[in-house]
């Protein structure tokens, strides 16, 4: 399937794909961009924008934490900071130097799907900004050394530390992850990793992820800013045609997860208060319920007219805050709600107001007015979103690596706007079953706090 | 070396076979060695705006912006809780704000709620230490009627009593959450080490003071900030400037004219006392949390140039001094970076991070050295200003970019008071800086022997090294910032 999108591609060739051409509707949903292909496999975007003397440029890698091994979770993340510490021709210091030292900005982020590198650089720093990443695309190995390596990795152990291990909460959803998947299964840990993972990461396997995974085949190049076209596609032909394509990739299969029965977990953290996470295991980007599903979340929590916070925060008032959503990976995705208590509410009695809440939503569905209160904020987030070249380098990049068109934000949109109360109402009660993790994080040495203290299982690790 | 070359050779065959019409320069063996060189510098366009006063007093400021849909409006107040609230009731300005969204006289919270959701967009009312605002961000389309409900918001609020117990009750949990979360603990602790209960910056909202709040509190802290009298309406976006007037003048109709600028007149700093290490417990951390620096000059001061590009080397960017040392060579923390705080008072410098807990005592010689180093012991290089002064300077034309942006920008001389042309002269005040000047406002500006240093973290692991530093000596307080007896 993905090398099918990719032929297609190619056989445009150098032809613009006018996307923004056919969109001269009456429409604020629009992004001009061309796209094409180099022989290597390098896929380039380019979008130009004239609002500020500006560009953004993006280099995503369909690469994340679902692509590591056993034994070595947190790598793909690791190495997003390796990517950062000078390459063949470019010292160490240089890139941030040639961004942040010019009024600009650079930053990489991994998820479970894909890595992002990115600069932001005054629109008379392009050239050099497509010189930087294509010398860590073609020549990061030429300077590699393990005293980079494990500098970076006490840095990402930092990282754990600050949003995890040392933050109230802050395991949770690294736990929920454990317990909904099965620990084969790629998306079973989370992006950071375990410690003891990123202590055992070695030279070899930088080198052997980045010959693997860092190749322009499985690269995909967005530029969107104050530029000109035609000198953007001459440097990219410049720095980016003579890296060699890399051998094929085989991505690890993911089977969507149902859980047969409910799974309860307790773990005790440093925290003042109680608090409960559900989580059910749902679809993700390809699947068309993810559209039903961000609307569900929507008429749950958010506004004080949502179905939960109404129920909750604000007429029982047993609740101080109610968020629920449809969190959408690439290949699965997670639907989750989080409750925190008022002072002298259980959660067992929270977690049991919410579920008749939910049953009785799945019951009667939403109504008209709801759907169009949780979708009518679309449009106006898209036209906001058209504001920041990386947003939109973003969205494009994410469309093409993703779903093999950088056009996608357009079908997403419109799938967005046309979820219909039924949809809703079947994607309720096809997910929210009893198939599910519940969570309590409660204050240590205080289990009973737990929702459902006896049938819960203490997390211990 | 042999594989760059071949490299090399494989990119010119399919340079001639693949693409005939890139220029000359791409056909030559390339030489990744040389950064390219940057291209002509870009113009600054600073977006142009009109402003006038309106009857009620208001200032009144439009800038046309017309390549998308959108509209950025929003009435922003001089002064805030600092010169409005009672000094035993802090929180009430930030409670007044959340309540004007809880019903009007016609609508009530729901209804409002309802017609923003249907609208697409919503209204934000905040206040902060010495400025507060109620703003939308709306599609063209939408403003009229977002405008509407905003100033009903702003002028008919009715503030219902159940809703200020439900907000009470959120407030305490949110503070009670804040007790186990170092970053909360350590801005709680560091403006009260820094100003002490006398002065509004170093006042923080409690539990106390939420309990005590009652409607008639927050009925009268309303009918005595929100006054034209210290408000700009700004509108920028998809607008007119003739056609907005008119508009805005009829939203607001019913907004007499009353209310005056506040003077921001603060009380004396306390006198700093010699550099102490202020030591919070929290048992089992597994890092600690460092705040360490000391009360600085307001934004009015002359030094404000020359301060934001010694900063920027010492611990504004990411291969400042600091985060280059603590973070990328050290591997201490995951980020460390220094401020100061520019307000109409004596704002804080403050510099810090998340350490991991057993380098706590090796993170805070490397905060000293540097410190130290800035202030004479390491000069400052040529490279470094000329790399500090450009990211200062290169920064400012992308800050233009969105109607919220614009919004700030132009609101942000308002309430400095800078001068209309001020965008336009930065690049030349920055640029102006020398090395004399950047070691002088160190020099002025941070006083090594009297800093408050204060660490949230797990005293039975870091004290015994904390000590044998020999930076300072440990005072320990609580999770509030109050004195521990041991």
């Amino acid at each position: 399937m993905r090398t099918g999108r990719f032929a297609m591609t190619v056989a445009i060739g150098f032809l613009v794909v006018a996307a923004g051409a056919v969109a001269q509707q009456a429409t604020s949903i629009n992004i001009p961009f061309e796209t094409y292909r180099l022989p290597n496999g390098l896929t380039v975007i380019t979008s130009i924008d004239r609002t500020t003397p500006t560009v953004a440029v993006n280099m995503w890698y369909h690469v994340g934490s679902k692509n590591e091994t056993k034994g070595r979770t947190g790598f793909a993340h690791l190495f997003e900071h390796v990517m950062f510490t000078g390459s063949g021709h470019v010292p160490y210091g240089t890139h941030d130097k040639l961004t942040e030292g010019v009024g600009g900005s650079n930053n990489g982020t991994t998820s479970n799907d894909r890595t992002t590198y990115y600069e932001t650089v005054p629109s008379n720093y392009v050239e050099s900004a497509l010189w930087l990443e294509a010398d860590r695309m073609g020549f990061l190995l030429d300077s590699l050394d393990l005293t980079k390596l494990n500098a970076q990795r006490d840095i990402v152990k930092n990282e754990r530390r600050e949003g995890l291990d040392n933050q109230p909460y802050g395991r949770a959803f690294e736990i929920l992850a454990q317990e909904t998947y099965p620990a084969s299964h790629p998306y079973s840990w989370d992006v950071i990793g375990s410690m003891e993972d990123l202590s055992a990461a070695s030279e070899d396997d930088v080198k052997s992820f980045f010959r693997l995974y860092y190749a322009p085949n499985n690269a995909f190049l967005s530029i969107v800013g104050d530029f000109d076209p035609a000198q953007a596609k001459a440097w990219v032909q410049k720095y980016f045609a003579d890296i060699p394509a890399g051998k094929p990739i085989t991505r690890p299969k993911v089977e969507p997860v149902v859980l047969d029965a409910e799974r309860r977990l307790v773990f005790e953290d440093r925290v003042q208060l109680p608090r409960l996470y559900v989580q059910w295991p749902t679809v993700g980007e390809k699947s068309e319920d993810r559209f039903a599903l961000d609307v569900l979340g929507a008429t749950l929590s958010g506004p004080r007219t949502a179905r939960l916070t109404k129920a909750l925060v604000y007429d029982k008032q047993t609740a101080a805050s109610v968020s629920v959503n449809q969190s959408t990976n690439e290949d699965v995705g997670d639907f989750q709600m989080i409750i925190v208590p008022r002072p002298g509410n259980s959660l067992t009695d929270l977690e049991q107001a919410a579920d008749a809440i939910i049953e009785r939503f799945k019951a009667e569905g939403p109504t008209a007015e709801e759907i169009q209160k949780a979708t009518a904020g679309e449009e106006l987030a898209f036209v906001r979103g058209l504001e920041s070249n990386l947003g939109k380098a973003m969205r494009l990049s994410d469309g093409a690596g993703f779903h093999g068109d950088a056009g996608y934000y357009k079908t997403e949109y419109s799938k967005g706007q046309s979820v219909t109360a039924a949809d809703v109402k079947r994607v309720a009660n096809k997910y929210l079953t009893k198939g599910r993790v519940v969570l309590s994080i409660v204050p240590t040495g205080k289990l009973d706090q737990a929702s459902k203290p006896a049938e819960s299982k203490k997390v211990t690790e | 070396m042999m594989r760059t070359r071949l490299r090399g050779l494989a990119s010119l065959t399919i340079l001639l076979v693949v693409v005939t019409s890139f220029d000359v320069s791409a056909r030559q063996a390339l030489d990744r060695t040389k950064a390219p060189a940057p291209g002509k510098t870009p113009e600054l366009r600073v977006p142009a705006w009109t402003k006038t006063t309106l009857a009620n007093g208001a200032d009144f400021i439009v800038s046309e912006k017309h390549d998308l849909p959108l509209v950025s409006f929003s009435v922003t107040f001089l002064g805030g809780s600092n010169q409005f609230e009672p000094a035993e009731r802090t929180g009430l300005a930030s409670m007044t704000a959340s309540m004007m969204s809880e019903g009007t006289k016609s609508r009530d919270g729901e209804a409002l709620s309802n017609a923003l959701q249907l609208l697409g967009t919503s209204v934000s009312t905040t206040v902060g230490g010495e400025s507060g605002s109620i703003s939308c961000v709306s599609t063209t389309d939408k403003f009229v009627q977002t405008l509407d409900i905003l100033a009903d918001m702003l002028l008919n609020s009715t503030f219902p009593a159940d809703a200020l117990e439900r907000l009470r009750a959120q407030r305490l949990v949110a503070l009670t959450q804040a007790r186990a979360e170092p970053d909360e603990i350590a801005g709680r602790v560091f403006p009260k080490v820094l100003y002490g209960p006398a002065h509004p910056y170093g006042r923080v909202t409690t539990e106390e003071s939420i309990k005590a709040m009652t409607r008639d509190d927050v009925v009268a802290f309303h009918g005595k900030y929100f006054q034209p009298g210290r408000a700009l309406i700004t509108v920028v976006g998809d607008v007119t400037a003739a056609g907005s007037k008119p508009v805005i003048e009829k939203a607001l109709a019913a907004w007499p004219k009353n209310g005056s600028r506040p003077d921001f007149a603060y009380p004396a700093v306390p006198e700093r006392p010699k550099t102490t290490i202020y030591l919070v417990d929290r048992p089992g951390a597994a890092q600690s949390t460092v705040a360490i620096g000391q009360p600085g000059p307001p934004r009015s001061t002359p030094d404000y140039y020359a301060m934001q590009v010694m900063n920027t080397m010492l611990g504004g960017m990411f291969q400042s001094r600091l985060n280059a040392n603590i973070r990328e060579e050290k591997g201490y923390s995951y980020g460390v970076s220094s401020s100061f705080g520019f307000g109409k008072g004596p704002g804080p410098f403050r510099t810090g991070g998340d350490i991991v807990g057993d380098k706590t005592d090796a993170a805070l010689v490397e905060f000293m050295k540097e410190l130290k180093g800035i202030l004479g012991e390491r000069p400052v290089t040529d490279e470094e200003l000329q790399t500090a002064k450009d990211s200062l300077i290169q920064r400012l034309p992308g800050t233009f970019a969105s109607v919220t942006a614009i919004n700030g920008a132009l609101t942000s001389l308002w309430r400095q008071g800078l001068p209309d042309d001020y965008y336009q002269q930065y690049s030349k005040a920055v640029a102006a800086v020398t090395k004399a000047d950047v070691l002088g406002v160190a020099k002025k500006y941070i006083d090594i022997d009297r800093l408050a240093i204060v660490v949230v973290g797990d005293r039975a692991s870091i004290e015994a090294p904390l000590k044998a530093t020999n930076i300072a000596p440990i005072a320990y307080l609580d999770i509030e910032g109050a004195p521990k007896t041991q």
